[in-house]
């Protein structure tokens, strides 16, 4: 059929089409890939510009249905950004040169394979997936890449070479950043936005890994420490939360305007009241983490020790405690919650709080009210949220965080 | 002896010193294209608010210096977090009769320097630390131009800069009404400028000029693209911003989707690449919005189906696949739109002009649907002989297709 030696373009295109249709969100993605025939690419690779390498023996000798798996996976690895993600990675953790190149290859391909074949897509033969390292599945490059190095196991894959899209290091081979045909950055990130919104919007065709891909693609998540930072910072100093203008000193500039009395700002520190959920589906390392860290933004927002107080509630709240004896406050309960007596007991105190910090896995009734000062929800990711099952009433549904909290999903 | 030493050195040790230091800043540029600098200089020309959220020590400051430098504006920094809500709102003097007179609230000195000049690039500085009243007050700066009693002539430009959340253990965010009237720029430093500078040679970016000849065409086209999305996109005018990860920044509004507009007009007329269109119109009305208005521009640069079918064997088909799928199926959507016997000929033509000129795979879709559209009386055209092959591939994927689902059946009954 065709001259030894030349790319079989229609068992190429065949294999592509036969993607296109056993994953049809991915098809933008896979008609974007502007294909470049090399003879030193060992089977397929592509660039970060989107350019796809291919020799031609490989498609020679690989069945049409196996070429369509690897189609798609090269595709994965140029829409989960692994070039990005791997250039960040060797940045922040100094991993640089080849071998540390291939391992994020390895990575990258574990992350890749164990979700993407299966539903109409075979298997290449010798593709990497985490179970061949004994690694468990599902979980992401970086994660992959703490857990192995480069050894016996790893020697079969030595001659694995995804191309510079896939672990961010150029190959002699590549056409580069100045060759024809390529995506520029804007282009790229249309394309991965286009492929995103096809999969939320039917996310019953696509699997698990692509769903949370296309939920992150454009919003990166943030680190909860940082977003209950602001959360607690901007409840602290917002106005009417610890400030208040007072008559009762002058203001620093009066002796500006002579003959005026110009109320001066006067700040006292914030009150702040933790409410600890310690119902017995929130473990206690959890718990800890999360205090320390309302601890020690209350502190940065001028709360002394003395003015932030935690108060452990599950379907009691028996007692309130200073911080200031962080160390022993008994974390005692387990059970069931009801964050309303949390909430009730934290407001009883005098002087009132100016904020109430409620830590929780949110799997509990709340208030039917707006309480009268700041709410910030730290909210413990479940699984099964939705699938919250009680025995005593099958078709009890956990009340989500009421509208008028600000809540930040920590973990 | 020591004494004499010393009284002879100091001068001269200094001036050594001054010597040292003069060849250090001894330094040449280079020109080199800046996206981040040419987005920023276009918002500063379409007299649009900007911020620019960086970490620490990138370089913000040097940007600004050089982007007054290149639009002759002098330069006035404010820092923003070291002042008071008055700096800004203005302090009350009295007069000699308050209740008659009223009391006027006199701006800062840079502020009347400003004004007098007529002109400046105004610089507010470290926004995001600046307590919450301080921000409160610096909304009235940015968006009435009004520092106490004066008003700030048209000939001011303003630049916000912050540092992002993460960097800034003290900072406060920024409240949505806030970040809604400001051209969010996240400013990286680029790696090979920071080498190469140290090393003596910074780049000295050519900055984008509107070009006289082509405002009336860019306002059309940012006017069509914006507006032909937000018809097709009700949902995407106003959205609040819901998650907390997203607070103090971009979100779309009918007033940011208007300075998305301005800023397409004046990319379109400075002839400015994608990229800091994108940059421009992703740090105004968001990510997803923005990126479904460059999605929307890049389709109005498609080529027309009704223009293809017109003359297809003169037919510029786009290179990029995906696109040309586009294409392809908007050229068989025209058809049966109004399906015509000359029409369907001409979509066939077109199907294998792409199949010459292409990846066959793209030609199977469009391919199949033109063919069901054929009326009993329209004879196939010869043409269609050279489509063979893309039956000959359509069948072949279905083949494999089915294998592959078979072999993923037998493997899932043989328990692996």
């Amino acid at each position: 059929m065709t001259a030894p030696g030349a790319l079989d373009r229609d068992k190429l295109f065949a294999a592509r089409l036969h993607a296109a249709r056993a994953r049809p969100y991915l098809s933008t993605a896979l008609f974007a890939l502007h294909t470049v025939v090399s003879r030193q690419v060992p089977t397929m690779a592509v660039d970060r510009h989107w350019r796809c390498y291919v020799s031609p023996g490989f498609v020679d000798r690989t069945p049409v249905e196996e070429l369509a798996g690897v189609w798609v996976h090269e595709v994965s690895h140029l829409l989960r950004d692994h070039h990005g993600r791997s250039d960040r990675v060797a940045g922040e953790r100094g991993l640089d040169g080849p071998g540390e190149r291939l391992r994020m290859n390895i990575a990258a391909d574990c992350e890749i394979n164990d979700d993407v074949f299966g539903e109409g897509l075979v298997r290449p033969e010798g593709a990497v997936g985490p179970a061949v390292l004994g690694l468990p599945e599902g979980e992401l490059m970086e994660d992959y890449l703490r857990q192995f190095r480069l050894g016996p196991r790893t020697q079969s894959m030595s001659w694995l070479d995804c191309g510079s899209g896939a672990d961010g290091l150029e190959r002699p081979w590549e056409l580069g950043a100045d060759g024809a045909d390529g995506l520029s950055e804007q282009e790229r990130d249309a394309v991965r936005f286009r492929v995103a919104q096809g999969i939320t919007a039917r996310p019953g065709n696509a699997p698990k890994g692509w769903r949370r891909w296309a939920e992150e693609a454009f919003h990166a998540p943030q680190p909860w420490r940082e977003l209950l930072g602001a959360a607690v910072r901007s409840a602290a100093s917002g106005p009417g939360a610890g400030e208040d203008y007072t008559y009762g000193r002058p203001a620093r500039r009066s002796a500006g305007v002579p003959g005026v009395v110009l109320p001066s700002l006067r700040r006292r520190p914030p009150r702040v009241c933790v409410v600890i959920d310690t119902s017995g589906s929130v473990s206690d390392a959890e718990l800890g983490s999360a205090l320390l860290e309302v601890t020690a933004i209350s502190r940065a927002v001028g709360g002394r020790r003395d003015l932030v107080t935690a108060l452990p509630c599950d379907a009691a709240a028996p007692s309130v405690h200073s911080l200031c004896r962080a160390e022993g406050i008994p974390l005692v309960g387990g059970g069931g919650t009801d964050l309303r007596a949390g909430f009730a007991r934290a407001l009883r105190a005098r002087p009132a709080p100016d904020i109430v910090v409620v830590l929780t896995d949110g799997q509990t009734p709340w208030p039917r009210t707006r309480p009268a000062c700041r709410t910030v929800v730290g909210l413990f990711p479940r699984a099964g949220r939705a699938r919250s099952w009680d025995e005593d009433d099958p078709d009890h549904v956990p009340d989500t965080p009421p509208a008028w909290a600000r809540v930040v999903e920590i973990g | 002896m020591p004494e004499h030493a010393t009284n002879l050195s100091a001068p001269t040790r200094l001036g050594v010193a001054e010597a040292l230091l003069d060849l250090l800043r001894d330094s040449t540029t280079e020109p080199r294209t800046d996206t981040q600098l040419e987005a920023l200089t276009l918002a500063v020309s379409a007299d649009l608010p900007v911020l620019l959220w960086g970490e620490p020590g990138i370089g913000k400051t040097a940007a600004l210096t050089q982007l007054a430098t290149s639009l002759d504006l002098p330069l006035t920094t404010v820092i923003a977090s070291v002042h008071e809500p008055s700096d800004f709102s203005g302090l009350p003097v009295v007069g000699d009769d308050p209740a008659e007179q009223g009391i006027p609230m006199a701006p800062p000195d840079w502020a009347v320097r400003l004004v007098r000049a007529g002109r400046g690039l105004l610089f507010l500085d470290e926004l995001s630390t600046a307590p919450p009243a301080v921000q409160a007050a610096l909304l009235r700066v940015v968006l009435e131009r009004r520092i106490g009693a004066l008003q700030l002539p048209p000939g001011v430009r303003i630049v916000a800069a912050a540092n992002p959340p993460s960097s800034a253990a003290d900072g406060w965010e920024l409240s949505p009404p806030l970040a809604n009237r400001f051209v969010h720029l996240q400013w990286a430093h680029d790696h090979d400028v920071v080498v190469r500078g140290l090393g003596g040679t910074w780049p000295h970016a050519t900055l984008p000029r509107l070009a006289p000849e082509k405002l009336s065409e860019a306002v059309d086209f940012a006017r069509r693209g914006v507006c032909g999305l937000l018809a097709a996109r009700p949902g995407l005018v106003h959205r609040l911003p819901g998650g907390e990860a997203r607070r103090g920044g971009a979100w779309p509004s009918p007033r940011s989707w208007e300075m998305a507009l301005r800023l397409t007009a004046f990319a379109t007329a400075a002839g400015s690449s994608r990229d800091v269109l994108s940059l421009l119109v992703r740090g105004t009305v968001g990510d997803g919005p923005g990126l479904e208005l460059l999605a929307a521009l890049d389709r109005m640069d498609l080529p027309d189906p009704e223009l293809l079918l017109a003359d297809p064997a003169h037919a510029d088909l786009p290179q990029r696949g995906d696109l040309r799928q586009a294409v392809l199926d908007a050229v068989v959507a025209a058809v049966r739109n109004r399906p015509e016997r000359s029409r369907w000929d001409a979509a066939w033509a077109l199907l294998v002009r792409a199949v010459e000129t292409g990846a066959p795979d793209l030609v199977v879709v469009p391919a199949t649907t033109l063919a069901a559209l054929r009326r009993e009386d329209w004879d196939v055209p010869a043409s269609i002989e050279r489509l063979a092959g893309t039956v000959g591939l359509s069948r072949r994927a279905d083949r494999s297709l089915a294998r592959a689902t078979r072999t993923a059946r037998d493997t899932a009954r043989a328990g692996r």
